[in-house]
């Protein structure tokens, strides 16, 4: 007894976990960041194939079309997903802040290295090479 | 300058201020003979670079523009590492009048306060009431309540750190347009902040690179960090 929403749920949840895993394959996506999306897809999976289940979770939320909850479980997990992207896209700012300031820093003692061998008139010292 | 007298280096975070710089540096010259000067370039798109290298200042140039925060970070890390006790921050536009740091240092030099920072509207009296200067008042008035202490100029560039906000800022000076946070922050882990009264100028040339796009997104972030800041715990100085 299966009836076109089921079909379309079962074959979006499919089509989900094998582009994120083929992603991973391709190392376009790191593991770490794939978790979040490998369970939303096993949860849209196991719902749209046990009808049971779904009717049994759409029961006891009080939802009267049960394929709804599908929609809300999407939902719970795409904003979970974003939610984390902004937590790294920040930790990502901070640490890329870090590096341009150590860059920065480097860079002037670098100079100065380069100012401190370089030859006074008169001496005979091999002059480092100008980067 | 004697032996044992505290280094003093004085870091002047510059975004295009090629026509203010060479002014603001003779000027510092003149009137703080023995400290050094650092500009921290921010990934300037002017001549800054090239009047910066003239000037024979100490100077850092961030790859690409960060933010007067990160900026300012990198300049105190930097003080950190060659041996500094104070830096003096001044802005690159000119509109602090280098014969001012002396009185701004004081403080810090006797031991008295951790940073002093020089403040335009200690003792105002009749100004005149721009939405700008309300804005500061307000956020003034709410940062002497977080903070339990005089806040008149949240919005101030002019600062002096001593050695132990020098520690703790080099790794924690807050991002962004920092000030307001900054304050806060200083409270937070506990640091003595002082205000000296100074008289400033208005810049010799350029532009400021607060738009009010940036000043409205800076005000938003401000809002929240009024609420999250005391909420957050207060770091080691110690840690790197």
């Amino acid at each position: 007894m299966t009836d076109p929403v089921q079909i379309v749920a079962i074959a979006v949840s499919v089509s989900l976990l094998v582009l994120v895993l083929d992603l991973v394959r391709r190392k376009k996506l790191t593991e770490e960041y794939s978790f979040v999306w490998i369970i939303c897809a096993l949860a849209l999976l196991g719902l749209s194939v046990g009808r049971k289940l779904l009717d049994a979770v759409a029961l006891a939320l009080g939802i009267y079309y049960p394929p709804a909850v599908l929609l809300l479980v999407l939902i719970f997990f795409v904003f979970v997903a974003s939610l984390s992207f902004s937590v790294v896209l920040s930790r990502q700012r901070q640490q890329i802040e870090r590096l341009m300031e150590d860059v920065a820093i480097l860079d002037a003692h670098v100079r100065d290295l380069n100012k401190s061998s370089e030859p006074t008139p008169g001496s005979t010292r091999r002059r480092t090479r100008p980067t | 300058m004697k032996a044992g007298d505290p280094r003093v280096l004085v870091l002047i975070p510059a975004f295009n201020e090629a026509d203010s710089l060479p002014a603001v540096v003779a000027e510092l010259r003149d009137d703080l003979p023995d400290a050094d000067i650092l500009v921290v370039d921010d990934g300037s798109t002017d001549a800054t670079n090239l009047v910066v290298r003239e000037l024979n200042v100490e100077w850092l140039r961030m790859p690409m523009q960060v933010g007067l925060g990160a900026a300012v970070r990198a300049g105190l890390r930097y003080a950190c590492q060659t041996g500094y006790d104070i830096v003096v921050r001044v802005d690159g536009d000119g509109q602090h009048p280098a014969a001012l740091i002396d009185r701004l240092m004081d403080p810090v030099l006797r031991g008295a306060a951790d940073v002093s920072i020089g403040s335009r509207y200690v003792s105002e009296i009749g100004a005149r009431l721009t939405v700008r200067r309300t804005a500061q008042y307000l956020l003034g008035r709410i940062l002497t309540v977080l903070t339990r202490q005089q806040v008149t100029d949240p919005t101030s560039g002019l600062w002096v750190f001593g050695p132990r906000a020098l520690q703790l800022l080099r790794n924690h000076h807050p991002s962004g347009y920092p000030e307001p946070e900054l304050i806060m922050f200083l409270s937070r882990n506990r640091l003595t902040v002082t205000e000296v009264q100074v008289r400033m100028r208005s810049r010799l040339a350029g532009r400021s690179s607060l738009t009010p796009r940036r000043m409205g997104a800076a005000l938003a972030r401000l809002v929240l960090l009024l609420v999250i800041v005391p909420l957050r715990s207060s770091v080691g100085a110690k840690d790197d």
